[in-house]
């Protein structure tokens, strides 16, 4: 009886030859097959920046620069940054740093950053992950700082006239996470630049508000 | 027993290669001497303009530094000082400019920038900051 099996067993295998090419794959080929794609693909991943483009201009540069800079007509440059450094606090800034000759500020304040989007991916993915071994807590955003820098300059041609470029960015940090027993550490603190036109315009409208200012888009 | 000499060699060799470890090492005597690299490097860091102000020029470098999105942190008139940095993907920028007058009729830009606090040796990266810079001097005279 157990030489018939025996005997049995090549005829299987010559007639597995109309079967799937994957069928007679083991488990190392898979592992082999799965660790190649993962090489190949890492090949995709985003090239590390080179650092002639942080000197680059951006396409984009020159409507940011008309998005953050207004043309203001005061009669002191000294008053104008008051007034800028009041406007900002009212915003809830505090101010970090001034200059009083050179007209500049830099201002920041501290707010949540939780998003609603985020926290339900972070449930969904629980609730999922719960199905399986490990439970998996992604990281979200928690805190953001919103900060702006200001600079006055004066133009050259109309000693009362002058350009008042402002630019608000957040830093954002995220919460830690954990998979099972392990913790997934929060990672690094991003950077955005706000491009938001509302933002500014609010910002120009209560500065032309707190001193009667003459402001205009350039 | 041949055990037992075995280990007092082991020991012997360990206490005889202890006394080649010297003291401590000395910071090198040409640690601030500048090399040729390092004089290179300063070359295509530094640009100089026909210009008189300085205050005038340090307001050109920092329109330069927010038109390529670059965030001011300092700025010290007196010392013609400006930093500024930005966050790039998988890192943060930092860049030093200081304005200094050469003679009576011309500026001296000099900038240096770092990426993860690493220095920025590309030539590329400062002919296109100082195109920036001079668009920026142009535009505002």
């Amino acid at each position: 009886m157990n030489r018939k099996w025996f005997g049995t067993l090549p005829i299987t295998t010559r007639s597995s030859e109309q079967r799937s090419w994957l069928a007679g794959w083991t488990g190392q080929r898979w592992i082999c097959l799965v660790l190649l794609g993962g090489i190949l693909l890492s090949g995709c991943a985003a090239a590390p920046p080179l650092p002639e483009q942080f000197f680059q201009l951006a396409p984009a540069s020159a409507r940011h620069k008309a998005l953050q800079t207004r043309m203001v007509t005061a009669a002191d440059q000294r008053e104008l940054l008051s007034a800028s450094a009041a406007v900002l606090q009212d915003l809830g800034f505090h101010i970090e740093e001034s200059v009083g000759d050179f007209a500049m500020l830099r201002a920041a304040k501290e707010r949540g950053a939780r998003e609603y989007g985020q926290e339900i991916a972070r449930v969904f993915i629980f609730l999922l992950s719960a199905l399986g071994r490990n439970t998996i807590v992604i990281p979200v955003d928690v805190q953001q700082q919103i900060a702006a820098t200001l600079v006055v300059f004066p133009e050259q041609k109309d000693a009362s006239r002058y350009r008042v470029r402002v630019v608000f960015f957040r830093k954002i940090w995220k919460s830690d996470g954990s998979s099972g027993g392990r913790t997934i550490p929060p990672g690094r603190q991003r950077m955005e630049m706000i491009y938001d036109p509302l933002i500014y315009q609010q910002f120009y409208a209560k500065l032309s508000k707190s001193m009667f200012l003459g402001i205009h888009q350039i | 027993m041949l055990n037992y000499s075995y280990r007092f060699l082991f020991f012997s060799l360990v206490v005889l290669l202890q006394a080649c470890a010297g003291s401590p090492q000395k910071p090198p005597e040409d640690l601030l001497s500048l090399t040729e690299a390092q004089m290179k490097i300063r070359s295509y860091q530094s640009r100089v303009y026909d210009a008189t102000e300085q205050k005038k020029v340090l307001r050109a470098v920092v329109s330069a530094l927010m038109d390529l999105g670059f965030i001011i942190e300092r700025v010290n008139v007196p010392l013609g000082l400006v930093t500024a940095g930005k966050f790039a993907r998988d890192g943060f920028v930092e860049a030093t400019v200081t304005v200094r007058p050469k003679g009576d009729e011309r500026m001296e830009i000099r900038a240096n920038a770092l990426f993860n606090t690493r220095p920025i040796e590309d030539p590329k990266a400062y002919q296109n900051f100082f195109a920036a810079v001079q668009r920026s001097l142009f535009l505002r005279d």
